[in-house]
């Protein structure tokens, strides 16, 4: 009888990965994503794990699933396409910043030094896949009641969310008033907060269907090193000769 | 330029610095939250006066050509008008592009942490170098006319003229002589720089290879063309309002004339090129300028008011001067439609299939109108730029066109 049920969840696995990317020499190590479409069944959890984990504002979005109509009806079809920042290895987006606030660290990501940055939204111009926003200091609660009593009030539902600081880059970022990230671009950094204690990022393990992988794609006993041999592998916009980090199964 | 108009303009100026005072607090007491652009349309209104503001720069530069590459005696003697009007555009240009920038308390980092990699960091040196040359050309072309103010009894502000000219008291002939020949050298080197200014400014749109109509060698040519022709009809203008020299005018239309042919024929390939090649995202963003919700910026106010009726009146009104300077006028004026229609359609196409339909914000849509609090704030900075020329042109001797003036020039 063949085997059914996988022995194991994927998840445990990538977290093994990650645990012995950590022990390898930083320099070595290129964090690499790969999301499986055929999997992928729109749910947006991952969207929403990525928003409640860096504490993003409205407006802000870093990993976001496009959904496709393929085709006329009857004959129609529905894709999913997660999108988040592609990592690219020859990024449009690092060369036009003018003040080197953006750029590649050594794992291949893109990071944002929020206190570099000037807000000048170059790179979000020059991003092929509209992969950066910028916070033009939005809230949620902003123009709700504070209405003691009668509702829970907008600064109590504010200090369950939003008045939180953010853990972004492993710093506190302090609550949202005037300072950074507010004005600044903001990006996909693969939780590398996550990262730094050997967790995996928060789109990975919020996926319910188990289409997001990540890994070390230098690491050959890596799961994301033997996806990136599959024929079904593909990457958006190659023709532009950005070099995803991000691939996708087709 | 009479009492009456000029305080009229005086007053319009004022009435622009309080009425946009409002939008300017709420930009320095909310940032960014209350302008209407948003991630997918990251550039509106302030960066379309930025370039708006490039262009009239540029007029000097024309000048500065005509006058010491073609060798035309005739320009010299609007040096000083041509120096003083780039310094107030790039005031100008310099408030609008600060104020669009989301942490503009970190301007300095251009200094600090500088990556020569970005456009934007060379347009920022390029931009300084602009404004040296001509804040230096300005005050070696007025010098000796702010020496004799400061010493004239009859004249208010003595202290202030000679504060100006760095305390100088004496002018004398071997000091004209060599201010002469500073001007000469700043004119010179100004010509390289001001076109790498002008096409470096072209060429930051044209690097991006993601965004259709900009990506274009094309395109720092358009932007060269763009200022030459903007900024020519403003000095066109200013010429006629300040100097009243009729042959000048006539002059300085047949170039404006030139510079309009030249453009709009740019801007004819530009849409041939893109419509042939059928690119899906170049035509969504032809189509866009075209057949917009902003058509009629491009069709009524940019090629109606702006280039046929402009065309008309410099073809057949060339030996009229008030048609010359209603034809650049009608260009100055409705130059802005041609800035806007360059920045927002090529943002606003979806670069990933079926983006719109996903995550819905409003800072995360293409649509886009400048809303009141852009409109204040650009209301703002052009009334700072009025009133900076308006009182530079009433107390400082920019707009004289008597004989030190000519020879200065030269």
């Amino acid at each position: 009888m063949g085997k059914v049920l996988p022995s194991e969840d994927v998840l445990i696995r990538m977290q093994r990965d990650v645990k012995r990317a950590l022990q390898r020499n930083a320099k070595d190590v290129r964090w690499t994503m790969v999301i499986d479409l055929g999997k992928c069944t729109g749910c947006h959890s991952c969207t929403l794990g990525c928003v409640s984990e860096n504490k993003l504002p409205p407006g802000v979005v870093y990993r976001l699933v496009i959904e496709e109509e393929i085709g006329r009806y009857p004959s129609v079809r529905r894709r999913f396409l997660p999108r988040p920042c592609m990592h690219c290895q020859n990024p449009p987006c690092t060369k036009v910043c003018p003040v080197t606030a953006t750029y590649a660290n050594g794992q291949g990501v893109v990071v944002v030094d929020y206190n570099r940055c000037i807000g000048c939204r170059y790179c979000l111009v020059a991003c092929p896949y509209s992969a950066r926003t910028s916070d033009f200091g939005e809230w949620y609660t902003r123009g709700t009641p504070e209405a003691p009593q009668i509702l829970v009030g907008k600064t109590a539902a504010a200090q369950a969310y939003e008045a939180k600081p953010s853990t972004e880059y492993g710093k506190k970022w302090p609550v949202r008033g005037h300072g950074s990230p507010i004005g600044n671009a903001r990006k996909c950094h693969f939780c590398l907060h996550r990262l730094a204690v050997g967790m995996l990022p928060a789109c990975v393990t919020t996926c319910t269907a188990r289409a997001t992988f990540f890994g070390d794609r230098n690491d050959p006993q890596s799961l994301v090193y033997e996806l990136l041999g599959s024929p079904r592998l593909f990457q958006l916009k190659p023709e532009l000769g950005t070099h995803p980090a991000v691939y996708y199964l087709k | 330029m009479q009492r009456t108009s000029y305080t009229l303009l005086i007053g319009l100026a004022v009435l622009g610095l309080l009425a946009g005072s409002w939008g300017m607090a709420q930009r320095l007491l909310y940032g960014l939250n209350p302008v209407a652009f948003g991630s997918y349309v990251p550039w509106g209104l302030w960066v379309a006066f930025y370039l708006y503001f490039l262009g009239l720069s540029a007029g000097a530069f024309l000048v500065t050509t005509m006058a010491y590459v073609f060798e035309m005696e005739r320009f010299h003697r609007l040096g000083r008008l041509a120096a003083y009007t780039v310094l107030i555009a790039l005031l100008c240009e310099v408030l609008f592009i600060t104020l669009d920038l989301g942490r503009m308390s970190r301007i300095y980092r251009f200094l600090i942490t500088p990556s020569f990699s970005s456009l934007m960091t060379w347009m920022f040196v390029l931009f300084n170098a602009m404004l040296i040359i001509y804040a230096l050309k300005t005050f070696f072309l007025i010098r000796g006319d702010l020496v004799a103010w400061s010493k004239d009894p009859k004249r208010k502000g003595r202290g202030l003229y000679r504060l100006l000219a760095l305390g100088k008291s004496e002018y004398s002939e071997k000091d004209h002589r060599r201010d002469h020949k500073i001007v000469h050298g700043l004119s010179l080197v100004s010509l390289p720089v001001g076109l790498l200014f002008y096409g470096t400014n072209g060429a930051f749109f044209a690097i991006l290879m993601n965004r259709p109509i900009w990506n274009s060698a094309l395109t720092p040519l358009l932007f060269i063309i763009a200022a030459i022709l903007s900024g020519g009809a403003l000095i066109t203008v200013l010429t006629h309002v300040f100097m009243r020299d009729a042959p000048l005018v006539r002059a300085l239309g047949r170039a404006t004339l030139f510079a309009l042919v030249a453009f709009l024929f740019l801007e004819m390939l530009q849409f041939f090129v893109g419509y042939q090649a059928d690119v899906p995202w170049a035509v969504a963003a032809l189509n866009l300028i075209a057949f917009g919700d902003y058509w009629w910026t491009f069709w009524i106010v940019h090629l109606g008011l702006g280039g046929l009726l402009p065309l008309l009146l410099l073809l057949a009104g060339k030996d009229n001067t008030t048609a010359v300077a209603w034809a650049c006028a009608l260009i100055v004026l409705t130059f802005v439609a041609v800035r806007f229609n360059f920045i927002i359609p090529d943002l606003a196409v979806y670069k990933l299939e079926g983006l719109e339909h996903t995550f819905y914000h409003a800072r995360l849509r293409t649509q886009y109108t400048p809303n009141m609090n852009e409109w204040l704030v650009s209301l703002w900075v052009v009334s700072v730029g009025l009133l900076a020329f308006l009182l530079g042109a009433r107390w400082l001797p920019v707009t004289s066109s008597d004989a030190g003036g000519m020879e200065h020039a030269h």
